[in-house]
């Protein structure tokens, strides 16, 4: 069998994709928007592919199926927001599993999904968009407070920033509006010309990680989101699971991802949506479709003999059989390490003291000496993860901290 | 130096690789990898940590400071990497050197010495010209029952699309045109790169 697998080049996937791969016996044809230096040399298991632009993606992976028919392609996978859609349109174009195209488009988008999410009902914040180019004073007149302003289409929120008063909202709005403007923000065209406005949501934030299988949602795990996010910026740090909410509480989760899936039209493969739960019950952020991000799907493992979440994703795109989908039984967690300062990296002290605290599994520092620190809301690249198990998520949860407290970034200020 | 000046890192790679990055050289005769217990005897070392109950070793390979544990078991690697830490500690404390040299005829070795000069071929006139591509360079380490180890450097070190290089591009060009390699082992320790080619971002 053999699997498209959509890997741009900056994503931490890479690796634990590459192995599920190796581990199930599956070939791959990896794409990314950047040509690989042996593409040349194994033109079946290397493509470029115009992964930001879906429907010439889906064109160039239908020529690379009839110019390599004997490596017939069993399935696709996309492992973040815009290989999602692509994924999406080459799983049409080869006739292959996936999600209907515009369900990925709305899934992507952060407008359109919320405008879908509420025509249907789901509870999501009040929203309003807006050009950046729009008088923010205007703007904060008519605003919700406490309220958040949100780019379109940036990850790992970067650029959300809450603002309590109109002086905040207007200095928050420019912000944005700078953080756009940078090239690589604005290169995704028109959604970089606009922001979103809408009502900070208090409550409690969760984390749910799912596998549609024929509109079904089957749920992987609940992550307890420890660290009040309360802004202003919005930075993930620790995620544990299972999620300490009570059971009524998860069930009312499950369901509102699930109708949020169903509105958007989503259908098959991983979905990792973010909510927030308060007395009122819980509140839908986002829904994507895709996995868990970053490196932290290596927190999960599932019965039988730890498998991988990216090997459910494999087998289930590929049409194999899926084991149970029970996650292990014990707990576990993830720190997403904050950038503490914004510098240069010069080193990591404490890691090994880290590494030894009990409970922790690892502790992966994904920085590199000279690379430049960018705090949020700026940044969106967190400089390393820890993981940590346990037979308790308080264990987990305290293990992480202290992990962390030996963890000293060396950084050379701006 | 007493074994607890000697300052170990474990770096997993997966729930069935984790290197140790160590403070203080182990074997300083290029790279010995160790396919089974039988194998590991005469060097403590490894014997030790085959010997780790319930890990389900499978593999250790040694190369200077570094030292690369494969196993079957789905004891995590906290767990395994305890016993890891302790065996090297004690290997460094004994003795005798904590790996024996490669014995000059052992098992395939001139299979394995045809091979290297092979794979050497391939690395020299198509491997490092591409990868030179990206600033990166691949070393052949050494070949030991057909087993090719590996170590990145320049732009591949650190890079996020390294496992997709070894994989898809070196992986694939051996079973071409070296069919008779059974495997490809990177022992680069890529937490020291300090110029990777593709630098990851959270998605």
């Amino acid at each position: 069998m053999r699997l498209l697998l959509l890997l741009p080049t900056a994503t931490y996937r890479a690796a634990a994709f590459v192995e599920a791969a190796r581990r199930l016996g599956v070939d791959l044809t990896v794409a990314s928007e950047q040509p690989s230096a042996f593409q040349d040399a194994n033109p079946a298991g290397l493509v470029t592919l115009d992964l930001s632009h879906p429907d010439h993606a889906a064109r160039q992976a239908h020529a690379f199926a009839r110019a390599q028919r004997a490596q017939q392609l069993h399935g696709v996978v996309g492992v973040d927001d815009d290989t999602a859609v692509a994924a999406a349109a080459i799983a049409a174009e080869l006739g292959l599993l996936g999600n209907p195209v515009a369900a990925a488009r709305a899934a992507r988008g952060k407008h359109e999904q919320r405008t879908i999410l509420a025509a249907a009902g789901v509870p999501v914040p009040r929203f309003t968009l807006h050009r950046l180019d729009e008088d923010p004073h205007l703007i904060a007149a008519r605003a919700p407070f406490p309220c958040v302003v949100k780019p379109l289409r940036l990850s790992a929120s970067r650029g959300v920033i809450r603002a309590d008063t109109p002086a905040q909202f207007v200095r928050a709005f420019e912000r944005l509006r700078r953080i756009l403007s940078e090239p690589e923000a604005a290169a995704c065209g028109e959604p970089a010309r606009h922001a979103l406005v809408e009502e900070y949501v208090s409550g409690s934030e969760y984390a749910l990680e799912g596998l549609l299988v024929a509109g079904e949602l089957r749920v992987l795990a609940l992550f307890d989101k420890p660290d009040p996010l309360e802004g202003p910026y919005f930075e993930e740090t620790i995620y544990v699971t299972p999620s300490r909410l009570a059971g009524s509480a998860q069930a009312q989760i499950a369901a509102c991802a699930q109708r949020a899936a169903t509105a958007l039209g989503l259908t098959e493969g991983p979905v990792h949506a973010e909510l927030r739960y308060n007395e009122r019950g819980p509140w839908l952020i986002e829904l994507a479709a895709r996995p868990i991000g970053g490196r932290c799907s290596s927190a999960l493992r599932f019965e039988p003999g730890s498998v991988s979440l990216e090997e459910l994703v494999l087998r289930h795109a590929l049409q194999m059989e899926l084991p149970s989908l029970e996650r292990e039984r014990r707990a576990a967690g993830v720190m997403m390490i904050p950038v503490s300062r914004a510098g240069m990296l010069r080193e990591v002290r404490g890691v090994e003291a880290a590494r030894v605290v009990p409970l922790v599994e690892g502790v992966e520092i994904t920085a590199y000496p000279g690379q430049v620190l960018v705090p949020w809301p700026e940044g969106s690249r967190y400089p390393g993860f820890i993981f940590a198990r346990g037979d308790t998520v308080e264990g987990v949860e305290t293990a992480l901290r202290a992990a962390h407290r030996h963890l000293e970034f060396v950084v050379d200020a701006d | 130096m007493s074994p607890a000046d000697v300052r170990i890192t474990a770096e997993p790679i997966d729930n069935g690789r984790c290197k140790f990055v160590v403070s203080e050289p182990l074997h300083s005769g290029g790279v010995r990898r160790f396919a089974s217990a039988a194998e590991a005897q005469g060097s403590p070392l490894a014997e030790a940590i085959f010997a780790i109950p319930d890990a389900g070793i499978a593999e250790v390979i040694v190369s200077g400071n570094l030292v690369t544990v494969v196993k079957s078991g789905t004891a995590a690697w906290p767990v395994v990497g305890k016993a890891v830490g302790q065996a090297i500690r004690a290997a460094l404390a004994g003795g005798q050197p904590a790996v024996a040299p490669k014995p000059a005829a052992a098992g395939n070795a001139s299979d394995d010495d045809t091979l290297y000069e092979r794979v050497a071929d391939l690395f020299e006139h198509d491997v490092n010209p591409m990868v030179a591509r990206h600033g990166g360079r691949v070393e052949l380490i050494d070949v030991q029952d057909a087993v090719v180890m590996v170590r990145m450097a320049g732009g591949c070190q650190g890079c996020g699309m390294a496992d997709v290089t070894l994989r898809q591009g070196i992986e694939a060009m051996l079973q071409q045109h070296v069919p008779e390699v059974k495997g490809v082992v990177d022992i680069t320790d890529h937490t020291a790169g300090s110029n990777p080619y593709f630098a990851a971002a959270k998605k």
